[in-house]
Parts: C-alpha cells; sequence; structure tokens
C-alpha cells in the first residue's frame, strides 16, 4: 500500500499532460501544454476534486483525491470499510492508513515534505518551469510500449526528479518515473497512464492510471475550480 | 498446455511474409524473468565507489553490464541494460559524482572474453547513458580523470585481442569525452594496459603498454611492445622506465602508487624473471621484491594491484587468491576463509578512502565486502550475473534448468519453486568451469557435466556421486583433443543416444559406461594448431583453453537418428546418414557462400520438419572477424544460403528452430537475441526485459510449457514463458484494430507455488511463471483514449469478474483469478480481508468480453477441474466447497447491508438528537441509537483499538472459514460446515434483532423527528 503514496507524484503528473516533431525541450513541452488544454487554461487552474477506485481482486477500493493549487493535496482512501487519508502541504504531511495498522495519523518526514513540495502545483512543473525554478533536460527518444516517446527530465527545484515519456502522436504522457531521495532512501516509482478525456472545459486528464496503488487506478469523475475547504489538509491528532 | 487452437498447418501458410509490421513492440509483453542465480555470480571487472558516499558503488562484469548500489550491496540494480555488456573500466568524477564514464570491453584477456563498442558517458549517476567515442578500441582497460581538471580523462587501451589494431595507445580527451586524441602508441600489436596519475601532479603519468595476441590455438603474452613509461608533462611525451626491471621482453605489468607517497609504486612485471618490484623515487629506480606465487601468477589475466589510501605499507593483491601485505609487498599473506570462501580469480578492488578497512572485491564469482581489511568477506547474493556456456532443460514439471558457467561449475535449479526461485533451489552439481549439463531425459536420477578439456561425468542427483566418462585414447588413435568447451550432446530423435566429440566422435547407448567411436578425425588436423604447450608467451599457459582442431558441436537430427551432423572449431561440418559409417564434409561448400573457411562451427540445428534442411550458425571472432554468420541448407548441405540481416550484432553462437513453427527462428549471439517469424527472411532484435545487447550463448525451446530458455554468458538464465503468440502471429493479425485470441479450456487450479509467505530475507529471488494462463488479444497501437477492460460471464451473461486490461502495442495479456467478485463487507473500526476473497469459480462456459473503447469482442473460455491430473476431489467435493463459500460470501453481504443500515439510521439519531429541544424525544432518540450500536457491536468491531488487540465479531468469525473455504479447494470439514449453519443462524438473529429494535423505535423516532422538523424527511430515507 506503499504505492498509495506515489499518488502525489502522480496527481501532479497528470495535469500537465500531453506530443511529432518537436526538437527542443521547450518546443515539445509547448505541444503538451496545448494537448492537455493550453497555457490558459492550467494557469487557471486552482483546485481539482477526482473521484476514482482502484481495483484490487475485483474488490473496488475507493479513492478520493482533493487538490488546490500549491496549497495542499489530500487523497481520501476507503478500503474494506476504512477510511484512509495522505495529505500533503508545503510545511508538512500526515499519513493515516489504518488499513496498514495504524491507529492515528502520522507525520511525513520534513524532507520528504520538503522534497516533493513542488509536486503540489496542480498546474504542472512543466508549465513555466523555468520560471518556477525547476530543470528540463530533452533525453532525446525512447521506447515505451511500442511507442517511441519523447523523454524529458525534470529536476525540480526541491530535488525530486520526473522523467516524463511523451507520446509524440498526442503530446499526451504516458509514462512518469519519479525518483526522490529524502530521508536517505532513494525511491523510484513508475506511473502510467491512459485513457485520456476532454472534459467540456477543454482540460485533457488521463482517467487511467497504472503505479499509484495495487492495480490501476480509475477516474471516475473530475470536478475543477470548485471550491474546496481548506480546513481538509489540517489534522487533528 | 497448447495456448491457442490455431492448427499448426494453417499456421504454417498464414506465416510467410509475417515479418513487414512485426517486431520487438509486438511481443513486448512477452517480458522474461531472470531466474539468476545469485548464489554464484559471475565475472567483476571493474568496482567503483563515490568517495564522499561510499555506499554508492559501480559493478562492472564481464558479461553483465553495469550495476549500481546506493546502499552498500543491500540491493544491485542493472543500468546499463541497452548497451554493449562486456566492461572494461569504470570511472567517476569525484568532484561531480554524477558523471560516469563506462569503458566497455573487458580487457581480463582469458579466450572467452567479449569484445566493447566504446566509451560511454553518464551525466547524472548512470540513469542515462551516451556513447561517447572510441567504437573500434574493443577493450578498454582504465579511465582516469584529472583530479585538477575533470574535463580532461585517460583511457588506456590494449585494443583488440584477436587481431592487429591502429585503434591501441593511449587516448586523450580535454573536453570531458566530446573527442579523443590518441596520446601514446607503441605499434599495431601493442596496447595501452593500465594508466595512473600522479595525485599531487596531475602532468606526472605512469602508463603500461602490452604486446599480446590470442589465436584461436595459441596465446602469447609479451614482446617488445610491452614496457613501463613515464610523462611528465600530461602525456606530450614519454619516457620509459628500465633502471632495476628485469630485462625485456616484458609481458603484461600491473603497476600502482601508493596515494598517500606517490613515489612509492610497486609494479608486477611479466618477464622471463616474472616478480614484484618496487620504486621509492616514482620509478626511476626499481629493485626486485620478494613475492608469493599469487603475486606472480597469471599476469595477463589478473593485472590488479592496489595500495591503500592511507596506508603506503599495507598493499593488496587479488589475483588467484586474494593476499595483502603490511610490510609494502616484501610479504603476503592469503585472506581468512572463515565467513566464506572467497571465490578465485580477482580482478577489481576498490577500498573506501574514508574507511580503509572496508573494501570491495570483485572475482570471476561475483562481489565480495570486507570490513576488515581484507582479511575475512562477506559475500553479494544478489547479483546474478552468472556466465553460461549452455542451457538444458528436463521435463519434469516444473522443468529443472541445467547449465555450466565459467569458473563456476555446473548448476541445476527449477524453473519454479514455491516462493519463487531463490538462491536455495540452485545446486552446484559438477566443478570447474562448466559448460554442456545434459540431464537423461529417461533416467531423472543422471545428468551429464564436465569441466573444461571434456572431463565428462555421470552424475547420480540423489547421492551428488560422479562417475568420469570421458572417452580414452585407443591404441589406433591419435592423443585426443578435447575442446575447452567440449560437447557433451543427448541424441534429439533418440535421447538415450549420447554424444561426446574429440577430433573423433563418441557415441553411447548406456549412460556413457562404454563408447563406440563413430567417427574419423573429423577435423583439418592441422598439426600447427596443436602447439599448445608453448602458448602463454612469457608465462606458459596451457589450461586446455586453447586446444583446437576439435569438435564443437555436435546434433543428431530429430528426424533420423541416423542423421548426424558435427561441426568442429577449424572449419568443417560433417555429417553422416547411417549413424557414423560414412561422413560427408560440406566445409568447402559452406566456404562458398562467404563464411571463411576455418571459421568456427559454434551450433548446428537439423530441421524437425524436414530431414534435407540444416541450420548453422558459425563464429569467426578468433580471426578478429565479428561478422554474424548464419547458413541455411535446404540440400543436405550441398549448398548454403548466408542469411543476413541489418539487424545482427555480434558474432553468432546459436539458432534455434521452434519447436512447433518451422518459420520461428532464434539467433543468440555475442550482442543479442533476434527471432524471424518468416524462416529467416527478416529478422528483430527481441528485447522483451532481456538486456539488449546480451551474450546468448544457448537457447533451448521447452516442449511442454514452450518457454524460451536463454543461457546468457554475464545474466545468467533468461526465460520469457510460453512464447505461443510468436508462433500464431500472422500478417493478417497484425494488420487488425484488435485481435482476441481464442483461449484454450483453462484448468482451474490454485496454484503450485505457493507465491504468498515470507518476504525474501536477501538473495536473489526470481519469480515464478503464471499459474494461470492470461487471456491475450493484440492491438494494433497503444489505446490512449478509451477504456480496455476483460469481462467474465457465465453461461446465463451474469457478470463474473470485471478485470482492467493493458492498453499497449502488440500482445497483451490479463490475467484472471478465476474468481468472482469478492463480497462487499460490513463497516467496522477495523480491516477485514475478506473484501479481498472470492470463491474459485466452477468448471463450464464462459463468454470473455473485451472492451477496447467502444468497441466489444467475445470469445468462449471453457474452465475444467483435471481430474486425469489432480484426482485429490471429486466434483462433488469441489461443488460442495463452492457452495459453502458462496453462501458464506452472501452472508457477508447480508451483514454489510445490515451494518450500513444501521449507521444511516444512527447518523439520522445522531443528528437528530443534537437539535431537539424535547429532552424526551432526546432520550428515545439516544437510547435507540444506543439498542442499535448495541447490535452492530455485536456484528462489526466498533471500538478503534490497535492492530495487536483483536476483536472478533460476526463479521471476523464469518472471515475465519470464508477465508479458509474459499481458500483452498478441499471440501469444508464437518466442522466448518457446522460452523456455517450457526453463523448463519447468528445472522439471521442479529437480523430480527435489527428489526425487533426498529420496530419499537422506528415509528416513534420518525414521528418525533417529524414532528420538530429536525431532519427535513427522516422517511425519505428507506433506512430508518
Amino acid at each position: 500500500m506503499k504505492k498509495f503514496k506515489f499518488l502525489l507524484l502522480a496527481l501532479s503528473s497528470i495535469l500537465f499532460l500531453n506530443v511529432v516533431k518537436a526538437q527542443t525541450a521547450d518546443e515539445i513541452i509547448a505541444k503538451h501544454i496545448e494537448a492537455i488544454g493550453g497555457v490558459e487554461r492550467l494557469l487557471a487552474l486552482k483546485t481539482s476534486v477526482s473521484e476514482a477506485s482502484l481495483d484490487v481482486n475485483g474488490m473496488a477500493i475507493a479513492v478520493k483525491m482533493t487538490q488546490v493549487h500549491n496549497v495542499g493535496h489530500r487523497i481520501d482512501i476507503n478500503a474494506m470499510g476504512l477510511e484512509n487519508f495522505i495529505i500533503q502541504t508545503p510545511t508538512e504531511g500526515w499519513t493515516f492508513m489504518p488499513i496498514q495498522g495504524q491507529a492515528s495519523p502520522e507525520p511525513t518526514a520534513p524532507e520528504v515534505v520538503k522534497e516533493t513540495a513542488d509536486l503540489l502545483d496542480i498546474q504542472g512543473p512543466l508549465l513555466n518551469y523555468k520560471e518556477k525554478g525547476h530543470q528540463v533536460e530533452f533525453l532525446g527518444k525512447e521506447d515505451f510500449e511500442g511507442v517511441d516517446c519523447f523523454k524529458l527530465k525534470l529536476i525540480a527545484k526541491g530535488g525530486a526528479q520526473i522523467t516524463f515519456f511523451i507520446d509524440p502522436s498526442t503530446y499526451y504522457i504516458i509514462k512518469s518515473i519519479s525518483k526522490t531521495k529524502a530521508s536517505g532512501k532513494e525511491v523510484e516509482a513508475t506511473q502510467t497512464f491512459s485513457n485520456y478525456v476532454k472534459l467540456p472545459s477543454g482540460y485533457v486528464f488521463p482517467y487511467a492510471m497504472t503505479g499509484v496503488g495495487p492495480g490501476e487506478l480509475k477516474i471516475s469523475k473530475i470536478e475543477l475550480n470548485v471550491p474546496v475547504d481548506e480546513k481538509i489538509f489540517k489534522v487533528s491528532k | 498446455m497448447k495456448k491457442f487452437s490455431f492448427l499448426v498447418a494453417i499456421i504454417f501458410c498464414l506465416n510467410a511474409g509475417v515479418q513487414a509490421q512485426i517486431n520487438s513492440n509486438t511481443f513486448g509483453m512477452l517480458e522474461a524473468r531472470h531466474l539468476g542465480p545469485g548464489t554464484m555470480s559471475g565475472r567483476i571487472t571493474s568496482i567503483e565507489g563515490v568517495n564522499n558516499d561510499p555506499k554508492t558503488l559501480y559493478i562492472g562484469t564481464a558479461g553483465g553490464g553495469v550495476w549500481k548500489t546506493v546502499n552498500a550491496g543491500s540491493v544491485f540494480k542493472s543500468i546499463f541494460d541497452k548497451y554493449c555488456q562486456s566492461i572494461g573500466a569504470i570511472a567517476i568524477d569525484q568532484k561531480n559524482p554524477k558523471v560516469i564514464y563506462v569503458g566497455t570491453g573487458e580487457s581480463n584477456m582469458r579466450n572467452s572474453v567479449s569484445i566493447g563498442d566504446g566509451i560511454y558517458k553518464s551525466t547524472d549517476a548512470g540513469d542515462n547513458w551516451n556513447k561517447i567515442g572510441l567504437d573500434s578500441t574493443e577493450h578498454i582497460s582504465k579511465i582516469i580523470i584529472d583530479h585538477s581538471n575533470p574535463n580532461i580523462i585517460y583511457v588506456s587501451v590494449p585494443g583488440p585481442l584477436w587481431s592487429s589494431s591502429k585503434h591501441r595507445g593511449l587516448y586523450r580527451s580535454i573536453d570531458a569525452g566530446k573527442t579523443f586524441e590518441k596520446i601514446f602508441y607503441i605499434n599495431e600489436n601493442t596496447g595501452c594496459a593500465d594508466i595512473s596519475m600522479d595525485p599531487r601532479n596531475a602532468q606526472t603519468l605512469y602508463a603500461t603498454t602490452w604486446e599480446f595476441r590470442r589465436l584461436p590455438y595459441s596465446f602469447n603474452s609479451g614482446g617488445a611492445g610491452s614496457g613501463i613509461y613515464k610523462s611528465v608533462d600530461a602525456g606530450k611525451t614519454w619516457k620509459e622506465l628500465s633502471k632495476g626491471l628485469p630485462a625485456k621482453p616484458f609481458g603484461r605489468v600491473a603497476l600502482t602508487l601508493a596515494p598517500s607517497s606517490p613515489d612509492n609504486m610497486l609494479a608486477i612485471v611479466e618477464s622471463n624473471k616474472t616478480g614484484l618490484y618496487i620504486s621509492a623515487d616514482g620509478g626511476e629506480n626499481w629493485k626486485e621484491q620478494s613475492a608469493s606465487m599469487n603475486v606472480v601468477s597469471r599476469p595477463f589475466y589478473f593485472s590488479t594491484l592496489v595500495i591503500d589510501p592511507k596506508d603506503p605499507k599495507r598493499v593488496y593483491r587479488p589475483a588467484l587468491n586474494f593476499s595483502y601485505s603490511s610490510d609494502g609487498g616484501y610479504s603476503f599473506t592469503d585472506a581468512g576463509s572463515e565467513g566464506g570462501w572467497v571465490h578465485s580469480d580477482h580482478h577489481a578492488l576498490w577500498i573506501n578512502p574514508n574507511n580503509t578497512d572496508q573494501m570491495y572485491l570483485g572475482t570471476d564469482g561475483g562481489v565480495y565486502m570486507s570490513m576488515n581489511k581484507g582479511v575475512n568477506w562477506t559475500f553479494f547474493q544478489n547479483l546474478p550475473v552468472g556466465q553460461f556456456y549452455h542451457v538444458q532443460t528436463d521435463l519434469k514439471t516444473p522443468y529443472n534448468v541445467f547449465g555450466g558457467l565459467q569458473d563456476n561449475g555446473s548448476w541445476v535449479a527449477p524453473s519454479q519453486s514455491y516462493g519463487g526461485v531463490s538462491n536455495g533451489n540452485w545446486r552446484d552439481i559438477f566443478f570447474g568451469d562448466g559448460f554442456w549439463t545434459q540431464p537423461d531425459l529417461n533416467d531423472p536420477n543422471t545428468v551429464y557435466a564436465e569441466s573444461q578439456g571434456g572431463n565428462a561425468a555421470r552424475i547420480n542427483l540423489k547421492t551428488g556421486l560422479s562417475v568420469k566418462i570421458q572417452p580414452q585414447q585407443g591404441a589406433t588413435e591419435d592423443k585426443l583433443r578435447w575442446n575447452w568447451n567440449t560437447p557433451i550432446v543427448l541424441g534429439i530423435k533418440n535421447n538415450k543416444n549420447l554424444y561426446m566429440g574429440a577430433q573423433y566422435l563418441y557415441k553411447s547407448t548406456d549412460q556413457g559406461r562404454n563408447w563406440l567411436r563413430i567417427s574419423p578425425d573429423l577435423t583439418t588436423n592441422d598439426k600447427k594448431k596443436q602447439n599448445q604447450e608453448k602458448s602463454g608467451g612469457l608465462s606458459a599457459d596451457n589450461t586446455s583453453a586453447e586446444n583446437h582442431c576439435t569438435i564443437f558441436t555436435i546434433a543428431e537430427s530429430p528426424l533420423d537418428e541416423n542423421l548426424i551432423w558435427v561441426g568442429t572449431d577449424d572449419g568443417n561440418l560433417q555429417y553422416s546418414m547411417d549413424g557414423g559409417k560414412n561422413w560427408v564434409n560440406v566445409s568447402n561448400n559452406i566456404a562458398a557462400s562467404g563464411i571463411p573457411s576455418q571459421t568456427w562451427v559454434s551450433s548446428i540445428e537439423p530441421s524437425r520438419f524436414d530431414k534435407n534442411v540444416v541450420y548453422a550458425s558459425f563464429d569467426n571472432h578468433m580471426y578478429g572477424d565479428h561478422k554474424t554468420y548464419l547458413g541455411k541448407s535446404i540440400d543436405m548441405g550441398k549448398t548454403w544460403t548466408l542469411i543476413k540481416s541489418d539487424e545482427f550484432i555480434g558474432f553468432a553462437h546459436k539458432i534455434k528452430e521452434d519447436l512447433i513453427n518451422k518459420d520461428l527462428l532464434f539467433l543468440g549471439t555475442e550482442m543479442g537475441l533476434f527471432a524471424s517469424l518468416d524462416g529467416g527472411t527478416s529478422w528483430f532484435r527481441m528485447k522483451n526485459n532481456i538486456p539488449w545487447y546480451a551474450l546468448v550463448r544457448d537457447i533451448q525451446i521447452h516442449p511442454k510449457t514452450h518457454d524460451l530458455v536463454l543461457g546468457t554468458h554475464g545474466r545468467g538464465i533468461i526465460i520469457i514463458d510460453d512464447i505461443s503468440p510468436m508462433r500464431f502471429m500472422t500478417r493478417d493479425i497484425s494488420e487488425k484494430d484488435v485481435h482476441f485470441f481464442q483461449p484454450e479450456p483453462m484448468k482451474l487450479t490454485q496454484g503450485n507455488y505457493a507465491d504468498g509467505g515470507s518476504p525474501s530475507t536477501g538473495g536473489l529471488v526470481a519469480p515464478n511463471a503464471a499459474t494461470i494462463p492470461p487471456f491475450q488479444y493484440y492491438l494494433k497501437d497503444r489505446v490512449s483514449s478509451g477504456e480496455v477492460k476483460i469481462d467474465i460471464l457465465d453461461k446465463d451473461g451474469k457478470l463474473v469478474q470485471s478485470i482492467p486490461a493493458s492498453k499497449r502495442k502488440g500482445i497483451n495479456r490479463v490475467y484472471w483469478n478465476q474468481r468472482i467478485i469478492p463480497p462487499k463487507v460490513a463497516q467496522g473500526t477495523s480491516p477485514d480481508y475478506s473484501g479481498f476473497v472470492a470463491p474459485q469459480v466452477l468448471p463450464g462456459d464462459y463468454t470473455i468480453r473485451l472492451t477496447v473503447g467502444k468497441n466489444v469482442y467475445n470469445t468462449k473460455l471453457t474452465a475444467y477441474h483435471d481430474d486425469d491430473d489432480d484426482k485429490s476431489y471429486t466434483l462433488a467435493e469441489r461443488m460442495l466447497n463452492y457452495k459453502t463459500a458462496l453462501q458464506l460470501h452472501g452472508m457477508h453481504e447480508e451483514l454489510a447491508k445490515e451494518v450500513e443500515a444501521i449507521a444511516d439510521r444512527q447518523k439520522i439519531l445522531k443528528q437528530a438528537s443534537e437539535k431537539t429541544k424535547n429532552n424526551k424525544t432526546k432520550v428515545m432518540l439516544e437510547e435507540y441509537y444506543s439498542k442499535l450500536e448495541e447490535i452492530k457491536s455485536i456484528m462489526v468491531p466498533t471500538e478503534k483499538r490497535s492492530i495487536f488487540a483483536e476483536i472478533k465479531r460476526l463479521r471476523e468469525d464469518i472471515s475465519d472459514v470464508y477465508i479458509s473455504i474459499s481458500s483452498q479447494e478441499a471440501p469444508p470439514s464437518n466442522l466448518q460446515l457446522e460452523r456455517v449453519r450457526l453463523l448463519d443462524n447468528k445472522v439471521k438473529a442479529a437480523g430480527r434483532d435489527v428489526k425487533t429494535v426498529v420496530a419499537k423505535y422506528g415509528l416513534k423516532a420518525e414521528t418525533a423527528i417529524k414532528k420538530e422538523g429536525l431532519i427535513s424527511d427522516p422517511g425519505a430515507n428507506k433506512a430508518f
């Protein structure tokens, strides 16, 4: 169930998803941004609330993901009748997984919070990445499951690394590899993204992901720019 | 175990010319699993650590690429899977340790050494690599980075082993690898073996040069070109050092300087007076130092000599054994064996400069770590870089894998085991370098194995005892010549036939107890190539590695046991059609096709579909020719067609024809695995979780499981489970957007190898193959938009299970656990795992519905119990199991419904009791709430407690029985059935209790709530 933790990384990825003949990182990123809604739309994106489920041996685990741009991410997981959550803000993080035997919320290591704080950017780290202090390197093309993808490596200001694999035919991100090493532990996580859907509002999101928990995460509903009570990012022990 | 119902005959017709749109991606999901082992590893050629983070190390291997650990060896990760696997040298820019250089092409110049294709650079600590040059150097022995200017790097290049070359020498880059210039060169037969830099002054360099050459039948180390040189101007000019050194010629020289006192130097100088020499003045003057056998042994192979970073007197000599000196090399002591034997033959040593007690050693058998300056060692059992020469399988279930490895004997392991194939599953069955290891298919307790030079034995697997069976020279025969890698081969048509080849072919029909010579000398018998006793150069070295004019490969036709093919290491390919009475040499016919006449015949594959058809692979790298030679004859060797492909790289080791589809071919070379689906017309490199440039020495296809089993020389055993989709892929299918393969009838099973159990506590554990066969479908393109899923429907069309499905281009595989949807379980304050458990379905007919976006594809599946295979339970017993599990499944759902209804009521009661201003109503609502809570607390845990303070309620009681029965094929016991009846009564009783409470309070509560308007419409909630 540790993979749930990578939901945070995945969530930040899916919001800047989306490429045939781009030669530079900036050109690829520009086409990707355009493919998932465009600069203006992404800049206007402030909140996101998604409902999803994870299929584990036929059992559906309900997942709700609530994000406020650069303010907080919260993932609620209802499994076997238990309410679990993972919260992260720029300054703190909490995990409460009674399904794993936790009796009360446990804090995320400050180093991890610091390293992954950049990922609270729901407009996506690729959008205006230079202004945000990130670095991006174009690593050429690499095959992923039969698709000769553009490969971009982003080193976030806080230290987290994400390598994106962008489908040249759609400019959607179809795979990402996130690497963190806070607390002396190098962790690499791979996510894949598929079933892209264009919402009436013009945003394009993947409705299916792997690598964010056991099995495939299927998104059933996404609401954007809806009011979110920021109290949900606070934990009272 | 057939997976599809296509008719073989149809396949053959359809497959013609199928290749156009098919490549490795088409079969991307046929991902290989790596069997290891880790219990014996492989040759390590280079170890480098990050000085400021000494738990991060890079390991270079002889044939397994580069591995990285960031935790001092707890976990090793392969980081060079897309590139040449033979590694000569690694260098880290210690000022910016994200910059790594890897020189390919090992320089331990043994007979079986592979070749490199240049130097690579990473700027992100090994995540990504770029080749930056020196493509034709073949072997790189060392890379050093200027400590004062990391843009300057030096690369010592011994160069090609098997040919003369102008690409030898010392190279320098002054622009961090963008360009290279050769700054020191002796001649085309002499390369640069070593380079060192004075840590105080980057202008001062020491280089050793080495003249060497191998021929297929001899080795020479030494010559006028070898020497020790010094430059004080960063390589512009060089001065040869000689004062106090032995008389030339030299062979290979191992040179080192003391980092803490760089004027102090040591050198092991191969010469007519090989020994350890010492200098205290930067190499200007030398004197001979006493030295042990270990110090002076095999200089061409053991070229490592290291001085402690802090103590100039502490000297390490990793060689045949590990020895150390505390007196500057005057005397040496061998490492202890307490804590475990250290594998012999050492080639790399890295000492942690911050803690010089800690060091890592690279041997022919893997990596070791010492924490006490090399006195004792701990082995890392998690580095699967074994170097197999050959692989074979038997017919057991699960089948066993047999093989012999470079310097690591012969081994056997099951292809699957409980919890996966771990190091403990591997069994060492014979010593020495291991090669052909053949299980006797008629005697499951017998296996044939050998060490180098045909030292063969029949081994009793029960007792481990062996009997030597190597044929002996007769009165009328020449001295027998046995190849280093002597073939021991079982007949394919008649597997009671056992063959061995010296220069003559021998056959035994009684397990090697008696032999019959069935051929004359089948080689060229060129006497000029038979002077092995003079091999080695300055240091005599005759270990059978250079034996020549020998038989190298033998193959009995799958169609006729009297048709026997034999290939030799000197270019002969001969066959007999009468069991060895008469022989026909077709070597001239092969040469006519363009294959050089002296080329080794590396493998022969007589077709199992046509006696006149034969394939053969040829290896001419020992004459400096790296081309991939693959030949086919359709007329018993009279004429040959050279099969070519732009995809081919690396000299060829093995050609394998599929057992079912005559057009499906596999070719293993020194640089990868290639496949053809059209009889060799076109080829593609197989990636499939296989290192792209793996050294594929041998290939087998298992006749029952259809697994492709690879023996690699650097990545151990690699298995691709069930290659059936490769057999059945056709052009028609490949051009369809979606093709859903008809599944074979599916045996219902609860697994064979108990994949659960305790997690591994370390060491390599290879995964098992899937127990349940997958549903397989082909997608022409990856699906980016639209859902892909598989639904299983019963004969009445009722949904049994729904599974998210993969969307990759090519073949997709989706696994169904043969179970229905798990029950919804009642919500409590602790988890209940019944929500992940479901009963296994019963035999019958099912519809499998594949949805791809808006399109639906249906196919039929028959599920069955294999009563022939498993007589443990009757159908009636299985049905009782299913019925009982389903009853418990229903009880869970019923309980969940009740608990959910209670929770809904309690939610309303809580809100209302907080709002009411009527004390009497408040008391009544709270009482109602409490009564419901009382019943709920019987049904599920209602208080939060630690997972270590178990609370058992009705839900848990049901789960105990439900999980047990659902997880077994056995029928429920009498007491389990009794328990089910009791629990059923309890569920019903709880339901009645709820009804009683609701009857007592429900209407009253609803009326009071409505009257006060506490909740807008409590009655609208059906639960209330």
